[in-house]
């Protein structure tokens, strides 16, 4: 999602082609070819700006709704109702092919689904299927000076993912998933209990929000073009000993 | 006498050619023109740089250049068609036809056929939202406290929605 202002003016975008199934948009006021994925303008009188990126969660409707019951929820078009992605787009789109170029020491198929991160120009790609299996990812991104202890967590429903800074006025936390717990809670050494939406719901830090990391659910080979420094989360590594 | 009238002729035959090529070239790179774009940038084929430059370019002047081409070719149309036999004053037409195809199809987004864009975003109540599934996906954005849920299964069509969120003019994207 992005901010549709460049410079002070207003631009209205419009799907206009495909680069590698990524689809470019072009905005109806200058012409300018845009990627949809970087928000980069590729083509036109503003090739090279950038848009803003607005941060947005990818997660199920019964979850959103449950945080969020004041909230206004897109109607569909009746027009073109009878064209919307069928309840199974998830399973046809992931037998769809790749055109790009398949790296044969990848481990990851390149329609595996991660969550990519980007903290302070450093990218990190968790897969889908390690999250389904361990549920809460703890990380740090980053080397020397610059890292960020961060984690991603996987809610029961098994679709919606959040990342979340995992340091609490400047002390990094460890982490775990609270045992029998629906919607999903999280426990920290401070015995402290967090909500999926990264909020300290009892304990010593109750109060505490958690700085929220824009996680995009992507495709592996899409992510790879526009992050190729990418470093990948392998499952059943654990996870890197955290500084203070 | 008969020589030179034979000679007449001839010259302006050889002449005429030079125009009847004209007409074909204009035909020719007109559709060359709005053909190449589409086929480059694809859905389901890999797309070079290079190939999204040219796509690019072509795309952003084949709008005035067809337009300009179909005017040439309307004079060269007047020029001819005097000295033409019915032959050539068929081909004229038949010629004519690719050519307003073309000027026709560089004003279209073709893409908007495939994925018609929602005009008008409108929106329903968290609570009265009976057409989406407690198990669909939605891409969920907050802005000065408003709150809005785009579920995935009609962005997936639409692919493009731009609005107004909190306030902010915003384009959500999928």
């Amino acid at each position: 999602m992005w901010e549709s202002e460049v410079d002070g003016k207003k631009l209205t975008f419009h799907l206009s082609g495909i680069n590698n199934q990524n689809f470019i948009m072009r905005d109806e006021e200058t012409g300018t070819w845009w990627q949809q994925v970087s928000g980069e303008a590729i083509h036109g009188p503003l090739k090279g700006k950038k848009l803003t990126r607005v941060d947005n969660d990818e997660m199920t409707f019964a979850l959103w709704k449950r945080e969020n019951q004041q909230g206004r929820v897109l109607k569909p078009d009746e027009r073109v109702k009878q064209k919307y992605e069928a309840a199974d787009w998830e399973e046809q789109y992931a037998k769809f092919r790749v055109v790009t170029p398949v790296d044969p020491n990848d481990k990851l198929s390149p329609r595996t689904l991660i969550a990519g991160l980007v903290v302070n120009g450093k990218s990190a790609a968790y897969p889908l299927p390690a999250l389904e299996k361990q549920r809460l990812i703890l990380d740090n991104i980053g080397s020397g000076g610059g890292v960020t202890p961060i984690f991603v967590v996987l809610g029961d429903d098994n679709k919606s993912v959040r990342a979340f800074e995992r340091a609490v006025d400047g002390r990094t936390l460890e982490f775990y998933v609270k045992p029998d717990t629906s919607p999903i809670q999280l426990i920290d050494e401070t015995a402290t209990t967090w909500d999926f939406s990264g909020k300290a719901v009892s304990g010593p830090l109750a109060g505490k929000q958690l700085k929220k990391i824009f996680a995009l659910k992507d495709y592996w080979f899409d992510w790879k073009i526009y992050n190729p420094d990418t470093k990948v989360y392998t499952l059943g590594e654990s996870p890197p000993q955290s500084k203070q | 006498m008969n020589t030179t009238l034979n000679e007449t002729g001839k010259t302006g035959k050889s002449g005429r050619w030079k125009w009847w090529l004209s007409l074909l070239l204009v035909v020719a790179a007109a559709v060359a023109m709005v053909a190449i774009p589409v086929f480059v940038i694809m859905p389901f084929k890999a797309q070079t740089a290079a190939g999204v430059e040219w796509s690019y370019r072509l795309r952003r002047w084949s709008p005035p250049a067809t337009v300009v081409g179909t005017i040439l070719f309307l004079a060269l149309c007047m020029k001819l068609w005097r000295g033409s036999r019915w032959p050539g004053r068929l081909a004229m037409p038949a010629l004519l036809a690719p050519l307003l195809t073309v000027t026709w199809f560089a004003q279209q987004n073709h893409f908007e056929w495939m994925f018609n864009p929602l005009l008008n975003a409108n929106y329903a109540r968290a609570g009265e939202a009976g057409f989406v599934a407690d198990g669909d996906m939605v891409m969920a954005v907050k802005i000065n406290g408003d709150e809005v849920a785009f579920p995935v299964r009609q962005m997936a069509y639409h692919h493009v929605v731009n609005d107004v969120v909190g306030g902010k003019p915003i384009t959500a994207t999928y």
